[in-house]
């Protein structure tokens, strides 16, 4: 038994040589793989003859035949697919560096879309709603509620647009009248950010437009603090921007907040050592912000005496201009394509 | 605004140790931006005084001269553009190191060495507004160099010891002190930093004003003032004084003045402005011969302006008032436009011996609309606008007075005071509660401390249990602090926001409700520009009547009032016209162009979300859009690029749609528009060609293609899909069928026809349409694959042939088609 084994094993390693393409590979597998008359397939059949510990070692021997020529037949196959290659890289060889033709157009998002996608999943992300009204607004909505009377310079004509023969109409100067609107519909409490275009009478140069676009937040709860305000925008710019960031208040005035500030940043380029991005001062002036004026908390009809809140600005346009370096504010209404393509 | 750290001194004795800089952040920090310091002495250093000794033509610029200049021990090559240059002249030189603002803008520079126009230059001789002396030395142009004139002082010698420069020059932003009407002087801003450093403040109490008697019996004037409009004026005072000698103010007053960059003049017009700028009151000073009405009477009417009325001001330039503007006026005329500007023949001149000063109050808005309307925002009028306080009014003529008095040694009080007041102020009392001043800043403050702060800034302050009584001072009472709030504003910004510690609200988990509007919006512009490879426009609400016109729309628009682009007053009704300038203007550079946009329009007479909380009044209506535009150069049908990306977008949405034919106005092509239809009956929008007309007068050459979708009507049709069908078990056949029919045949009702046929029908899909060869005039071909399957068992070949021939005999019927085998 051990020597018809052997004797397989010569033969297989002898003819094994000779086989010289696939098909030849296969006839020479079948003469000793085949199950019905394999010369290895006998010998395994033979093993039934033999008894106890002949029967044990010689099985054990067998298989390790089995096994040894099974990897050297997988061997002749991987040499020969290796030649198949050898010839698919001459018949079928394609400039994998050339474009697919005709050549396909693809499309592109507005940058601000970009940047505000962006901003509106990081606010969704910390629980925050997100927001729009009407772009053509109320004088009512756009000032009375937000504590701007009518004697404010703001409502003068000369900052806003307003509608022909409504004189109670305007184009929205801020998103804050979605501020009240969203306190009237979903009460308190409440997180908000509203996001949308906004419009000033104001001459356009590379870095003023009268249509702007603006991200406005807004948190109205019980005991809202100053405190809550500084530690909320910290973690928000440490969002939007990816990394730590420092920040610091200083008294600002807007009308619709109380107390109101001027939020600043440490300066990321030269971590408020003073460079020209912060002109000196260590810290770039980033977002205004404040406690929600009780005027305005009022308006919304909520109680001031329970409700609290705070609101911040972002502005979306300005933010989207850094990150892309875009030089004039005007490429972004002017529908060029070659400006367009780029995003 | 600009503020003397010298004049500040005067008035608030500032810790030892204190840098102007640490003052100027702490300001910024808790009262005013400070948005700039300069340091005068430090500012004009390498900058000496240098002698012109020789001046040449430059050999390559007819404007430039090359001149010698004495600095001492060296003489310098200096290129210069002066228009005031002559040999002799003493000159403010720039060397090699000195900082100057180049034509006095912008940032400060370095002077280096240079080569001008191929002639070397080692420094620069300086105009006043380059190195910030314009109030010492004004300039008739901006080519002139400074002409220090006959001083006595070696060459070379440091500019600064020559003029005597040893200031500290804060520029505040003038937006960040809008609210505080008190902050507009120095002493205002003493006031601040007293409290912020615990430092003692100086009382501002000039005497009295009283009428002195005449030595040898001359009458005195009888002064009356009468005010028409208290609402408008509510205090107006006034004073006359005789003997009065103009000559110039004394050094000390030029000083200040001139560091916070005003020019002086007189003496008598020197303090008025000294005043505007130490307690922030405007003054004005008549000549008392100008607006008498006889000998010893003179009358003054604070009136409102007669309609057309003409006023000439001390600019020179005549107005024409109205009825809303409020003058000063004597019996005859109007002699000054009340807290903006006086009169151009009333004012104070070198022959003036009798001045009536005037220390009055005006309404804020009625000030600041004259202004604006005619154009003339004063140092006076930007004081006024704020609200001052009328108690200042008082303050500022005692103090007038007074530095008159001291400056002219021989004037005398020659009338009574007048005083023609009528104002209320509110000074509280307001109630603080300490925990919810603790509350509302976040930490535990000291009480004591709080005490302290709020006193500091003159408020007055009463303990009582767990709360204080504050009452607010009058320069803080016109409008500033009303409320409670703003107490906590003040305690927390004297104690300082760097103190306060950062916290975050404990907020309940809840996901925020979803903005389904928002959401679809995304969705669309992925799909669209990321699938369909169209780029996204942002274009203005606004639109132009002229672009209108052109395409041929003729439907009411909204229109501003108030239109800062006079091309474009409207406000659109439709994204596609901005859209189709788009497409004409990219055109130039691109053989196919594809476009969309988001947006809102605005529909006019159509209702939209309430005007107000209550009432009935709506806004127009304005939806969401989605417009698309599609123009490809040679491309003579672009129609089924648009309809075809708008089904498949509306398929993806989980929306069944169809088209339907349909004839637009007229600017859109009358034979490639259809509707889209959602749901087998809710319109939500079209899809057509530009009519070819149309799209030659834009200026478009190859045929435009566009769509527009209301995503606000859409929203409400768009499901989530929640369903699938089973992968079958059995396999399909595929049949094709190709007819002749009439070319108005439509697809969609053929397509319907045949899937009817039978439900083993699983698909319908056309794959050819053909006119023309061999094809009868007016008719068309129309082959489809149709697919049948089952699920229930493997289709025989003869279940198949059976209703095959039966769409067959159904194409026949319904639409009188001829086979083709």
């Amino acid at each position: 038994m051990k020597v018809q084994l052997e004797k397989i094993k010569q033969e297989f390693q002898k003819g094994l040589n000779e086989v010289s393409d696939v098909l030849m590979l296969e006839e020479f597998e079948k003469r000793f793989f085949s199950r019905r008359s394999g010369e290895m397939t006998e010998a395994m059949k033979n093993l039934k003859d033999l008894s106890g510990d002949a029967r044990k070692e010689m099985g054990r021997l067998a298989n390790e035949i089995k096994n040894e020529l099974l990897e050297m037949l997988d061997q002749k196959r991987v040499d020969f697919n290796r030649g198949d290659s050898a010839l698919l890289v001459k018949t079928e060889a394609i400039d994998v560096t050339q474009p697919k033709l005709p050549k396909q157009i693809g499309g592109h998002l507005h940058p601000m879309t970009i940047v505000h996608n962006e901003l509106e999943d990081l606010f969704t992300s910390m629980g925050f709603m997100v927001l729009d009204g009407p772009e053509l607004e109320s004088t009512y909505y756009s000032f009375e509620t937000l504590n701007i009377p009518a004697t404010h310079p703001a409502r003068e004509n000369m900052d806003t647009f307003y509608i022909k023969d409504h004189s109670d109409w305007c184009m929205r100067p801020h998103t804050s009248p979605v501020q009240v609107r969203a306190m009237q519909k979903y009460g308190a409490p409440l997180r908000a950010v509203v996001s949308g275009r906004c419009f000033r009478n104001e001459a356009t140069d590379a870095s003023h437009d009268h249509t702007f676009y603006q991200m406005e937040g807004l948190v109205v709860d019980r005991e809202i603090s100053i405190a809550n305000l500084i530690g909320t925008m910290k973690e928000l710019l440490s969002g939007v921007l990816r990394r730590d960031v420092e920040v610091r208040l200083r008294p600002g005035y807007f009308p619709f907040v109380e107390p109101g500030f001027e939020l600043d940043m440490k300066c990321l380029v030269c971590s408020g050592i003073g460079c020209g991005a912060c002109k000196h001062s260590g810290w770039v002036e980033t977002l205004p912000c404040g406690l929600v004026h009780p005027k305005v908390i009022e308006a919304g009809g909520l109680d001031p005496n329970e409700w609290t809140g705070f609101a911040f600005g972002l502005g979306s346009m300005r933010l989207a201009m850094q990150k892309y370096g875009i030089e004039d504010i005007r490429h972004l209404h002017a529908g060029d394509l070659r400006f367009l393509n780029q995003f | 605004m600009l503020v003397s750290y010298n004049w500040l001194k005067q008035h608030v004795d500032l810790p030892k140790k204190l840098t102007p800089e640490e003052l100027a952040l702490r300001l910024t920090m808790s009262t005013v931006e400070v948005e700039g310091v300069n340091n005068q002495a430090k500012d004009l250093d390498n900058i000496v005084v240098g002698e012109i000794i020789k001046i040449k033509k430059h050999p390559n610029a007819d404007m430039l001269k090359l001149v010698l200049v004495n600095v001492g021990k060296e003489n310098l090559n200096i290129v210069c553009g002066g228009s005031n240059l002559k040999e002799g002249m003493k000159v403010a030189l720039g060397k090699i190191g000195a900082k100057v603002k180049w034509h006095g803008e912008g940032e400060l520079i370095e002077l280096v060495k240079a080569k001008i126009r191929g002639e070397e230059s080692y420094g620069m001789i300086c105009a006043s507004s380059e190195i910030g002396l314009s109030g010492l030395y004004p300039a008739n142009s901006d080519k002139e160099v400074i002409d220090l004139g006959k001083i006595k002082v070696k060459n070379g010698t440091p500019l600064s010891e020559v003029i005597k420069l040893d200031d500290v020059i804060f520029d505040i932003d003038n937006k960040s002190m809008t609210h505080r009407p008190d902050l507009w002087g120095h002493y205002g801003l003493a006031r601040e930093i007293g409290a912020l450093y615990g430092a003692e403040v100086g009382k501002y109490e000039p005497p009295a004003v009283k009428e002195q008697k005449a030595k040898n019996k001359e009458q005195s004037f009888k002064l009356k003032v009468d005010v028409k409009d208290t609402e408008l004026c509510p205090r107006y005072m006034a004073v006359v004084i005789d003997n009065v000698k103009i000559g110039s103010s004394p050094e000390w007053m030029q000083k200040l003045l001139m560091s916070v960059g005003l020019r002086p003049i007189n003496n008598i017009v020197d303090i008025t402005n000294y005043l505007l700028y130490d307690l922030g009151q405007p003054m004005h000073a008549f000549d008392a011969e100008q607006i008498v009405d006889n000998k010893k009477q003179i009358t003054i009417e604070v009136r409102k302006a007669k309609n057309g009325e003409k006023f000439t001001a001390l600019d020179e330039k005549e107005h024409e008032l109205t009825s809303e503007m409020l003058v000063i006026a004597n019996k005859k005329q109007a002699v000054a436009l009340a807290g903006i500007m006086g009169g151009e023949n009333s004012g104070v001149t070198d022959e003036t011996t009798t001045i009536v000063f005037e220390s009055a109050n005006f309404d804020a808005t009625n000030i600041r609309r004259t202004a604006t309307a005619l154009g003339m925002r004063t140092e006076s009028s930007s004081r006024f606008e704020k609200s001052l306080d009328p108690n200042n009014a008082e303050l500022a003529l005692r103090r007038a007075v007074q530095l008159t008095l001291e400056v002219c040694p021989g004037a005398r009080i020659v009338s009574n005071v007048v005083d023609e007041s009528k104002f209320r102020q509110s000074t509280g009392l307001i109630e603080l509660p300490f925990e919810f001043l603790n509350k509302k800043i976040g930490i535990e403050l000291d009480k004591q401390e709080v005490v302290r702060i709020l006193k500091s800034l003159g408020f007055g302050v009463e303990e009582k249990k767990d709360k204080f009584l504050v009452k607010i001072p009058t320069w803080r009472a016109t409008k500033d602090i009303t409320i409670v709030e703003d107490l906590v504003e003040e305690v927390s910004r004297i104690y300082g926001y760097d103190n306060i510690a950062g916290s975050l609200p404990s907020f309940p988990v809840i996901p925020p409700e979803r903005n389904e509007l928002r959401n679809l919006e995304r969705r669309i512009k992925q799909i669209v520009a990321l699938e369909f490879g169209f780029t996204e426009s942002y274009n203005y609400s606004f639109v132009s009547p002229q672009l209108l016109k052109k395409i041929g729309i003729h439907e009411e628009h909204i229109e501003l009032d108030n239109p800062i682009d006079k091309s474009r007053p409207l406000l659109r009704r439709s994204l596609l016209p901005n859209l189709l300038e788009n497409v004409e203007q990219n055109a130039h550079n691109f053989d196919e162009v594809r476009l969309f946009e988001v947006g809102k329009v605005f529909w006019k007479n159509e209702p939209g979300e309430r005007m107000n909380k209550s009432g009935d009044d709506l806004l127009p209506r304005q939806d969401v859009m989605l417009g698309i535009v599609f123009v490809k150069k040679g491309e003579s049908v672009p129609f089924f690029q648009v309809s075809s990306a708008m089904q498949n977008l509306l398929m993806q949405l989980g929306c069944e749609c169809k088209l339907q034919a349909k004839i637009f106005d007229p600017w859109i092509h009358p034979g490639r528009s259809a509707e889209v239809i959602v749901q087998d009956e809710h319109l939500v929008g079209a899809v057509m060609e530009l009519a070819p007309v149309r799209q030659k007068e834009i200026g478009i050459d190859s045929r435009v293609a566009m769509a527009e979708i209301n995503l606000s009507d859409l929203l409400e049709y768009i499901k989530d899909k929640n369903t699938y069908n089973k992968v079958a078990l059995f396999p399909p056949v595929m049949r094709d069928i190709a007819f002749v029919v009439s070319g108005e045949t439509e697809y969609s009702s053929v397509e319907e026809v045949i899937k009817k046929v039978d439900p083993l029908i699983l698909e319908v899909e056309l794959f050819d349409v053909f006119q023309g060869k061999n094809i009868e005039a007016g008719k068309k071909s129309m082959a489809f694959h149709i697919v049948y399957q089952s699920i229930e068992k493997t289709l025989e070949s003869g279940d198949v042939d059976k209703i095959h021939e039966k769409v067959e005999s159904v194409l026949k019927k319904k639409f009188d088609a001829s086979l083709r085998k």
